[in-house]
């Protein structure tokens, strides 16, 4: 009755993770594109990041962009300036979106509906202008050149090699999977249902004797530190920074991808960013006016399929093990 | 005594909601309110649970000051609250509803690292509450599909399931049959045995077989208070509220 009502409980590695990245392995072989396959999970992350807000607590936020442009400003600078090792930059990339989003989560969540939207997206203006203006450090429109990408040392005596593209690709499918981990189990926890149960209904859950602000604030301290965390892949994939990664666009791409996907699980926005980004690839090449037809697409999700992909996906698969258990009562 | 409001006011603007109650519940009571639509009630419990603060006057729990405090915190210190309409996680099932109702009374609600499947005291009073309230046949549903009565029950249950010292409830049969209303009663008695309630009610039937003290409200202000023998025969009572009509 209990594992009917509540689920299975879960580990930290189980089949799904297995599954998982096992897939996600594929691309590289899939893909006639050399660098997309990096580029799509780094996405993913920020996609997978972003939904811990939207998905699970209800939160629409456009201000992304903020943490995963900060983070990837972060790596650049302190790879180009300080030489850093790069899973210290990432860290401390991921600690400093966690920061600005702990910051800009309390400011906004002070509104609610469409008012918290508004400040997010506000918030998310502001930083733009900000790196847009502040040339010195950021490079202002022409972005931050020259971010340098070194390999990776394990320990004294072994460097991991990332100039390749496969390479590279390894190297942020680890990052991706050690991440998607964590906020799996942030899901399953206590917090993580409390997330959802303000999705559902914060009034109630306030009434409960939980602390929404504290959940909401919390909730945008995590998604800014795994958001923070791409970033600063991104700032290693394209060994520069430009100034649309703090842009509202960035935003809207992971909302996009998000949606498109669907917010109901942790893969639906996995699959949304495979498929933007490749629609987006393909698209670009047929016509120069391809956001067009990106922008319908994200319309006829929005309209008729509020589950997105990921939807669709377990909807059919319950019909059919429904038909097939159907059957097997009545022969 | 584990509930007192002294001159507790709420004056929307110029609307006098609330006006100057004092009410005294004391431990172990089944303390019903009464009143006519727009008498207040519902305002007054949305004060003493801190969804609204008062104009002016003090809300003691166990003696301790609870006026200004959050929703959140006056839920802490294990005040239980059901509302008039539903209002309930649609899309979880049963059982999580309340678990996560209980869980907030215990330890580890605020832990991001471990499967919340692992925490067996929440699940352990969520089933409790589960099998006193009935609902053991639908614990796997979700809490959207149920009938209306069903989403009743489920209303109390989740305030239940926080095992309060002081339960609040607005309402709880109303919109059910006289049949699920019968089963609703018989709940309610039962629970009732185990701790303090107040409870909002339109229900003559429920109101007079379940309370202990009896309080009137009429525009705001209580007009009577008392067992529920000594309200009956109250003249002013029968003028405003159970007579109705008597120009």
């Amino acid at each position: 009755m209990i594992e009917k009502a509540l689920g299975k409980r879960k580990n930290w590695i189980d089949g799904e993770i297995f599954i998982l990245a096992g897939l996600l392995l594929l691309l590289p072989f899939l893909l006639p594109y050399k660098t997309l396959p990096a580029e799509i999970v780094i996405y993913a992350l920020g996609a997978v990041s972003f939904n811990l807000l939207l998905g699970y607590t209800g939160l629409l936020s456009f201000g992304q962009a903020i943490f995963f442009g900060s983070g990837a400003y972060l790596t650049g600078l302190l790879l180009i300036h300080f030489g850093l090792h790069p899973m210290l930059t990432l860290a401390l990339s991921g600690i400093f979106g966690a920061l600005l989003a702990a910051l800009i989560g309390f400011l906004s969540i002070q509104q609610v509906g469409i008012y918290f939207v508004m400040l997010t997206l506000a918030f998310n203006q502001l930083a733009f202008f900000m790196a847009y203006q502040w040339k010195g450090i950021t490079g202002g429109d022409d972005g931050l050149l020259n971010v340098p990408r070194p390999d990776v040392s394990l320990f004294p005596g072994f460097e991991l090699p990332v100039q390749g593209n496969f390479q590279f690709f390894l190297f942020v499918w680890v990052i991706f999977l050690l991440s998607f981990i964590v906020i799996r189990r942030i899901i399953h926890s206590p917090f993580g249902r409390v997330l959802m149960a303000i999705r559902e209904n914060p009034d109630r859950t306030r009434a409960l004797g939980y602390n929404v602000i504290q959940y909401k604030v919390m909730a945008f301290t995590l998604s800014g530190f795994f958001t923070g965390v791409a970033g600063g892949l991104y700032a290693l994939f394209i060994k520069m920074v430009p100034v649309n990664a703090i842009e509202l666009v960035t935003s809207t791409d992971f909302i996009i991808m998000s949606l498109v996907g669907g917010t109901g699980s942790l893969f639906g926005p996995i699959i949304g960013a495979i498929v933007v980004k490749i629609a987006s690839e393909i698209l670009s090449l047929l016509w120069a006016r391809w956001l067009f037809i990106l922008g319908v697409i994200f319309v006829v999700f929005v309209l008729f399929m509020r589950g997105g992909i990921w939807g669709i996906l377990s909807d059919s698969w319950n019909k059919f093990t429904a038909t097939r258990a159907g059957q097997g009562e009545k022969p | 005594m584990i509930l007192r409001t002294v001159n507790l006011t709420k004056n929307f603007g110029g609307l006098m909601a609330v006006d100057h109650v004092n009410m005294e519940v004391e431990e172990g009571a089944v303390h019903s309110i009464i009143g006519p639509n727009g008498a207040g009630k519902t305002t007054f419990f949305n004060i003493l649970t801190g969804e609204i603060s008062p104009t002016e006057g003090e809300v003691f729990f166990r003696e301790k000051k609870i006026t200004g405090l959050k929703p959140h915190q006056v839920a802490q210190m294990r005040i239980g609250r059901s509302f008039q309409l539903n209002s309930l996680f649609k899309n979880l099932t049963v059982l999580e509803n309340l678990r996560l109702a209980a869980h907030s009374q215990h330890s580890g609600h605020f832990n991001f690292l471990k499967d919340f499947r692992s925490f067996t005291s929440p699940i352990g009073q969520a089933r409790k509450v589960l099998e006193e309230m009935e609902m053991t046949p639908i614990a796997a549903k979700k809490a959207g599909e149920l009938s209306h009565a069903g989403q009743r029950t489920l209303e109390v249950a989740i305030a239940l399931a926080g095992n309060p010292l002081l339960l609040l409830l607005d309402e709880p049969t109303s919109g059910m049959s006289p049949e699920e209303t019968i089963r609703m009663i018989r709940l309610i008695k039962k629970i009732a045995k185990q701790r303090a309630m107040v409870v909002i009610e339109h229900n003559m039937k429920l109101v007079w077989s379940i309370s202990t003290v009896i309080t009137v409200l009429h525009q705001g202000q209580v007009i009577a208070t008392g067992p529920p023998s000594q309200i009956e025969k109250n003249e002013e009572v029968q003028k405003a509220y159970l007579g109705g009509t008597t120009e």
